[in-house]
């Protein structure tokens, strides 16, 4: 529940059964009365997909006035009326659902007892509800033949029991919008087809799982015979992907997980999810999963105690601590963790160690967009939700290629921009949202302020600037159209590459629209201006008024799961739990009568100081919980020399990670499916997280290994329990103040949450947060990589994630995900490819100033010339051998996105 | 439906139309890929969209020859010897089957290399082989009225197409539009739906843009009305269509013209080529675009919806309603779609007077109305009669029959049986029909003779339903499958007929089917049942026949 929830109220009746009920508008006649818990059969009803009308088993008695002569009608697409009568269960409907069901039951093989969704099955249900007791047709004619197909590693298919009610065709559309499903033939001859009549192997499926998810048989299913009904319990958690935050429904039974589905009921994803949430999930219980303590003894690692490696953690950082200062170590969060977890590990460092030397991997991803945000709003944070998608009139996408990434909330886009939503997208390759939307900016890399700049001034240039809004709620407005007004957009054209004529049209389309909704990912933030980039999209908000209401603002994609959270629960060296500056006295003070100690007053290290400090010796000990620092952290080389020249690192995994085989220990912490807490997804929203199966045979949850850590090195007691945790944490973090474990329900809440408990939809409603809106100005500068290194190596690449796999590929790898895709690959355009003397699928290198790979090259138009794109999932690539060390000016987060490179044939 | 094909093939929009490439793609997979990634859609939509035809892939595309098998044809009995003729000269598998060419005046229909041919001309099949003979068709066409209507001949194009201009000048919309609803005009596909009220409705959409589309898929087995009207009064239904874009503020007029109709096409591109080379409306600062759209083999196409799905390029499947095509209808836009034979009313209307138009006819059936009448008949053709004329004056206007008939199937294969004793009873129009429990329905009367099999006539409804039905409504899909077996069963006396599980059955399609297919089956059927009974009585098991009245049905 939030603070609005609007609800049309229509004075209207009309009557089920006799008795009079309200009317809501647009409802159709089974909506009407399922809300008003009246139950009609339905087979080809799903009420996330659009009505139908197939199946006619929903057909109700309609009459216009009491007694009046009725008709029947499928009540799924009929709306409902003021002062009509609707007989569900008349003795005439009975008989005619019955009789449809019977035809169905000619063409559909009775053999329930060996059916795998035996006792979960839509038409079983369904066949008993009508009391079908015989079918009568004689020698019928049916679909028995047809053959299953077992091809993919996830999606299974025995059109046999298929009832022909198109749900998997309509999920393919209208939810995930991949087309993969369709219908072949006419009438009875018609059938279900993957692709131009593929086998889900050969099709483009992307293995979301809709379709098997939402079909009433077993005609779709998977690989884990989701919709069984073995398992013992269902538990519903939420999703340790990326930050969309999908609720997830996992069937356990003797302690193992069987299979996870999506519930329909949930706010975030409505039954969705991608194959990432869906089927990869295997990694959990994988032979790989460390399960015990790992001392390294002679270069080797030796299996050790609990206690044991719990004494030489507090021996060894106890006495850095004497000798070096709490300064001399550091701990980097995890993302993937829950919030008590990040919460714990910032106070082990500033509560216990006395350091404020805590980061996490918001660092090298959305560390700018909080810094950027708090500077334009005040809060570092998306303004609105995603549900806003359903109301807004324009999306902007920049640097961000949601479908890959952010898959349910790519989806939900991609949905508004096929049915032509206007639309930009920003982004130097053509994703998959780019390719529907109205306009795509196709921008060289790294010059993303350049584009914003060009927009800002044809705005401005236009009239279209909401006077009203800038004047009452934003500052520095004047400084800062001078600056755009004196800007050479020719030159800008020149340097972004994209017309500014297109810019233009896009600029006037974005203005112009009532409401404007943009949404950002990594392709903003990690550039030498990432934070300046999230500012210009301030800036454009802000001067069209797209601040405030429903269905605009600036939503960051938060790339993880909980990054959200983590920097939320104080995971940064500057501010501590609740984003409250670390160096002022009175927020020291706030922290100190809480735990008791004296905090550190100076900002703490970011990551890369962090490495530079370990090479100059001034950090003797690292903390890494979860995070495959030495795999995905640019300029590896440099990580792994700062890694090597610690006297002590601590690696806190479930898998023996790049990272975790240079630790000195190693300690086995526990997946999302075996610990309970809370993440907090992109759109500030707190949901519980429940434990799906204990922890794996000597592993810990990692609060729990924390709060031991507390309380041996503190000597006070350390709950790890989420319901004691959430009640410190609303103590200390001021927008968690009424989140309460117990009060959180299946949907959770969007902070900041008062003490009364209701969430918040959107921010700065009124004014925001920071008071006024702060315009900046920022010309576009060149980054230090181009400057440097551009002549030597004349090409950009670019990274970003595929669908298949996530980040490091750690867990994704561990799981069918890995037989999808089982490399990363170069795409790079024809025209550069023919130059080069490059083939299709030719083995290339790629060097740039700090070292070279080899990998397989791509012909693709989705770059330009120019411009090449890859994944980082692979270690045995290492893509980060060639990054560097340019970083955000305002917060260090590593300019990933524009790297020099040459490319040539093996 | 889908609302993001409908959006994404509107990308595209009429210029480069997306079905248009489905049909010429001729299944070929590498180029359904190719369309697939221009319109951004699946390859399952592109490969599914074009296996939903008969004449586009799968194995009855790409004959050398078609026979038509529609009722009119296997009423007269002469498709056996056309289909010997043809294998003289073709291998088997180079002969396929089409419903109905429309020729039912005098049967013996084929098509070859495209062109269609009827009567006589199977005996030439030499000459027509070696392109040295044409198709001899000629029908009758009578009209039955003072001053005819829609067969008024047409002597000056471009005075004929003033008309707009001048009404223009002296009329407001509003007014106009009232005429259309004065005249009580009712839409000719068979449903009679008012046309004004649908024309308004349109009219009243706040949209830039909206289409208006002909519904020239005239796919009734016996109807060949508005081939009639789109080769020989062209300029009629073009007329329409016109006031109609004009009145609703459309730029666009598209006329879906089925396969099976060759000249059709070429006659009617030829004469909007004509109504664009006059320059009518240079005056009018109104904007129209005519362009025809070809199916390709698909009897649901004749159903609104599905019609307009087809032109976007999508599976032609049944939509549900609301929302009405005149508030979202092709590419999502307000669209007015009427019949052929409801244009082509418009000028008369409007040129003499709604109220001379609403003067003929009975009841709320006015105007007048095109009848097809098949070689049953003594003098077969098209007869243009009076609303509520009597069917024995019709009958005896066309001479009576060539040899003894014991019904007559009239208003297509989901018209009623008419038996003979109730030929007295009906005049022609909506009405009459309906009270009697017939179907007026698009005007096609096919004679039923006496020789012929009442059960196995059934049989072939219910087949012709199963091989036409989209698929989507499982009443339909399931039902006309489980209809035909029943019969075909029977017949072959494998198993007898239940009467209860018939009348349920009939009784599921109809109540529970979501178009006028599958629901408009059962009402020959039962028809058959009510009158015919004694001649089939033997098809059924006793016990169950005592069970229930059929009478009742």
């Amino acid at each position: 529940m939030s603070r609005d929830d609007p609800k049309d109220a229509v004075d209207t009746v009309a009557f089920i059964n006799g008795q009079p009920y309200q009317i809501e508008s647009g409802e159709s006649i089974l909506q009407f009365a399922t809300r008003n818990q009246f139950s009609i059969p339905t087979l080809c009803d799903d009420s996330r997909l659009e009505a139908f009308g197939a199946c006619r088993v929903c057909s109700v008695d309609v009459a216009l006035k009491a007694d009046g002569p009725t008709k029947v009608m499928a009540s799924c697409h009929t709306p409902i009326s003021e002062g009509m009568h609707i007989q569900t269960d008349s003795p005439s409907i009975q008989k005619l659902r019955k009789n449809i069901v019977e035809l169905v039951l000619t063409d559909h093989p009775l053999d329930c007892l060996t059916c795998e969704v035996n006792g979960n099955c839509e038409l079983q249900d369904v066949a008993a509800d009508v009391g079908i007791r015989n079918v009568r047709y004689k020698n019928s004619a049916n679909h028995g033949h047809y053959e299953k197909d077992t091809s993919h590693p996830y999606m299974r298919s025995d059109l046999s029991k298929c009832i022909n009610c198109y749900r998997c065709v309509r999920a393919c559309d209208e939810i995930q919008g991949e087309f993969v499903l369709g219908i072949e033939g006419r009438g009875f001859a018609s059938k279900i087809i993957k692709g131009g009549n593929l086998s889900f192997d050969e099709s483009a499926c992307v293995s979301c799982g809709a379709c098997a998810q939402t079909c009433p048989t077993s005609a779709i299913s998977d690989v884990f015979e989701s919709k069984s009904v073995q398992a013992e319990e269902k538990i519903r958690t939420i999703c340790s992907y990326c930050g969309v935050g999908c609720n997830l429904e996992v069937s356990v039974k003797n302690n193992e997980v069987l299979s996870i589905r999506a519930p329909n009921d949930a706010e975030v994803n409505q039954g969705h999810t991608c194959l990432k949430g869906r089927y990869a999930w295997r990694f959990y219980n994988h032979p790989d999963r460390l399960t015990s303590p790992l001392i390294k003894k002679n270069g080797e690692f030796v299996e050790a105690s609990w206690e044991e490696a719990y004494s030489l953690i507090e021996s060894k950082l106890t006495q850095l601590k004497q000798s070096y200062g709490g300064d001399s170590i550091a701990g980097i969060s995890s993302a993937r963790c829950t919030n008590e977890e990040n919460y714990l590990m910032q106070k082990l460092l500033r509560a216990v160690i006395n350091t404020n030397n805590i980061d996490c991997c918001a660092r090298v991803c959305h560390s700018p967009t909080a810094y950027g945000m708090q500077q334009s709003f005040g809060t570092g944070a998306a303004t609105n939700s995603i549900k806003d998608i359903e109301h807004t009139g324009f999306i902007m996408v920049i640097g961000a290629n949601p479908t890959s990434a952010h898959p349910v909330t790519g989806a939900k886009i991609k949905q508004k921009l096929m049915k032509g939503l206007p639309s930009i997208v920003i982004d130097p390759v053509r994703t998959e949202v780019a390719r529907f939307a109205t306009y795509h900016l196709q921008l060289r890399p790294g010059t993303n302020v350049a584009l914003l700049n060009m927009m800002s001034y044809f705005i401005i240039e236009a009239g279209l600037v909401d006077q009203e809004f800038v004047e009452q709620r934003c500052e520095d407005w004047n400084g800062f159209k001078q600056s755009i007004l004196d800007l050479d957009i020719n030159q800008l054209e020149a340097i972004t590459g994209v017309e500014q004529d297109l810019v233009k049209q896009a600029a006037i389309a974005y203005a112009k629209a009532d409401r404007a909704m943009s949404f950002h990912g990594l392709g903003v933030t990690e550039h030498s201006q990432g934070s300046r980039t999230v500012m210009n999209i301030a800036n454009l908000a802000m001067m069209t008024g797209n601040i405030g209401r429903v269905g605009v603002g600036v939503n960051p994609l938060r790339g993880q799961n909980n990054v959200q959270g983590a920097a939320d629960m104080g995971c940064q060296p500057h501010q501590g739990a609740g984003y409250l500056p670390v160096d002022i006295a009175e927020n020291q003070k706030k922290y100190e009568v809480h735990y008791g100690v004296a905090m550190p007053t100076t900002d703490g290290l970011k990551i890369p100081q962090m490495f530079n400090a370990a090479i100059d010796g001034s950090l003797k000990a690292l903390w890494v919980l979860g995070e495959d620092i030495a795999q995905t952290d640019p300029n590896q080389q440099h990580v792994l020399q700062a890694l090597e020249n610690l006297d002590f690192l601590i690696v806190q995994e479930i898998f023996m990670s790049e990272t975790a085989k240079l630790a000195d220990i190693v300690l086995p912490g526990s997946s999302f499916l075996e610990k309970s807490g809370t993440f907090t997804n992109g759109e500030r929203r707190i949901q519980a997280v429940n434990a799906a199966v204990k922890p794996l045979q000597g592993c810990k949850t990692d609060g729990q290994i924390l709060a031991d850590m507390i309380e041996r090195m503190s000597g006070k007691p350390q709950s790890a329990e989420p319901d004691e945790l959430l009640k410190e944490i609303s103590q200390i973090v001021p927008f968690f103040a009424g989140v309460k474990w117990d009060e959180l329900g299946q949907q959770g809440k969007q902070w900041p949450v008062l003490d009364d408990g209701l969430g918040t939809d959107i921010l700065h409603t009124t004014e925001f947060r920071r008071g006024k809106g702060k315009f900046h100005y920022y010309p576009w500068q060149e980054t230090q990589e181009m400057l440097d290194n551009s002549h030597a190596f004349p090409f950009i690449l670019t990274t970003s994630r595929i669908l298949e796999h996530y980040n490091a590929a750690t867990m994704t790898r561990r799981t069918g995900n890995g037989e999808l895709v089982d490399k990363d690959i170069l795409l790079i355009n024809p025209k550069d490819a023919e130059q080069k003397n490059i083939n299709n699928h030719d083995q290339v290198k790629l060097q740039s100033h700090r070292g070279e790979i080899e990998m397989l090259a791509e012909l693709s138009e989705k770059v330009k010339p120019g411009v090449l794109f890859t994944t980082f999932h692979f270690p045995e690539l290492m893509v980060n051998r060639l990054t560097g060390d340019v970083c955000d000016t305002e917060t260090m987060c590593p300019e990933y996105k524009v790297v020099a490179v040459d490319v040539k044939r093996v | 439906m889908s609302e993001n094909l409908t959006q994404l093939s509107a990308r595209k929009g009429l210029e480069e139309n997306l079905f248009e490439q489905i049909v010429k793609a001729k299944g070929d997979p590498i180029r359904l890929k190719d369309i697939a990634k221009d319109y951004k859609v699946g390859e399952a939509n592109i490969y599914g969209a074009s296996t939903a035809y008969d004449f586009i892939q799968g194995d009855n595309a790409n004959k050398k020859a078609y026979v038509c098998n529609g009722s009119s044809c296997l009423c007269a009995g002469t498709q056996d010897s056309v289909k010997q003729q043809l294998k003289r000269h073709f291998q088997e598998d180079e002969i396929g089957h089409v419903t109905c060419l429309g020729r039912c005046h005098e049967n013996s229909s084929f098509q070859l290399a495209g062109e269609n041919f009827s009567g006589d001309d199977i005996n030439n099949l030499t000459e027509i082989i070696n392109q040295q003979s044409d198709s001899s068709e000629s029908y009758h066409v009578e009209c039955r009225l003072e001053k005819p209507l829609l067969t008024e001949l047409i002597e000056d194009v471009d005075q004929y197409y003033q008309l707009i201009n001048q009404l223009a000048k002296q009329f407001d919309r509003s007014q106009l539009l009232q005429q259309v609803v004065d005249s009580g005009l009712r839409g000719r596909g068979g449903a009679g739906f008012p046309t004004g009220f649908k024309w308004q409705s349109c009219a009243n959409e706040k949209s830039q843009e909206k289409y208006i589309v002909c519904n020239a898929d005239e796919g009734d087995p016996g109807a060949f009305s508005d081939r009639y009207l789109l080769e020989e009064r062209p300029h009629a239904v073009l007329f329409g269509m016109l006031v109609a874009g004009y009145l609703a503020g459309a730029q666009w007029g598209v006329l879906y013209i089925r396969d099976e109709y060759p000249d059709s096409v070429s006659l009617i591109q030829a004469a909007i080529e004509e109504f664009e080379s006059l320059e009518i409306l240079k005056e009018l600062n109104f904007n129209f675009q005519f362009k025809i759209v070809r199916g390709a083999g698909a009897y649901i196409c004749g159903e609104e919806t599905a019609l307009l799905r087809s032109i976007e390029g999508q599976r032609p499947m049944v939509s549900v309603r609301p929302p009405f095509p005149t508030v979202k209808g092709l590419f999502g836009k307000p669209t007015i779609l009427n019949n052929v034979e409801t244009f082509a009313a418009i000028h008369w209307i409007l040129e003499n007077s709604a109220g001379q138009y609403a003067n003929l006819g009975n009841g709320r059936s006015t105007g007048s109305k095109l009848l097809s009448l098949d070689s049953c008949f003594k003098r077969p053709g098209i007869y243009e009669i009076a609303m509520g004329e009597t069917l024995a004056s019709v009958i005896e206007q066309a001479g009576g029959f060539v040899k003894p008939i014991k019904a007559l199937h009239i208003g297509g294969p989901l018209g009623g049986l008419v038996p003979v004793e109730k030929f007295d009873q009906l005049t022609v129009d909506f009405e009459s029909f309906a009270e009697h429990g017939f179907l007026l329905g698009h005007g096609s009367i096919i004679g039923i003779p006496e020789s012929q099999s009442i059960a196995e006539y059934i049989e072939h409804l219910f087949e012709f339903t199963e091989v036409e039905s989209c698929g989507k409504c499982f009443p339909c899909r399931i039902g006309s499958v489980r209809g035909k077996e029943m019969f075909a069963q029977a017949i072959k006396g494998e198993n007898l007929l239940d009467k209860e599980l018939v009348e349920d059955l009939l009784q599921t399609m109809e109540q529970g089917s979501l178009c006028a297919l599958g629901g408009g089956v059962p009402l020959p059927v039962k028809n058959a049942l009510q009158y015919f009974m004694p001649e089939m009585q033997h098809l059924f098991d006793t016990k169950s026949l005592q069970k229930i009245s059929v009478a009742e049905v």
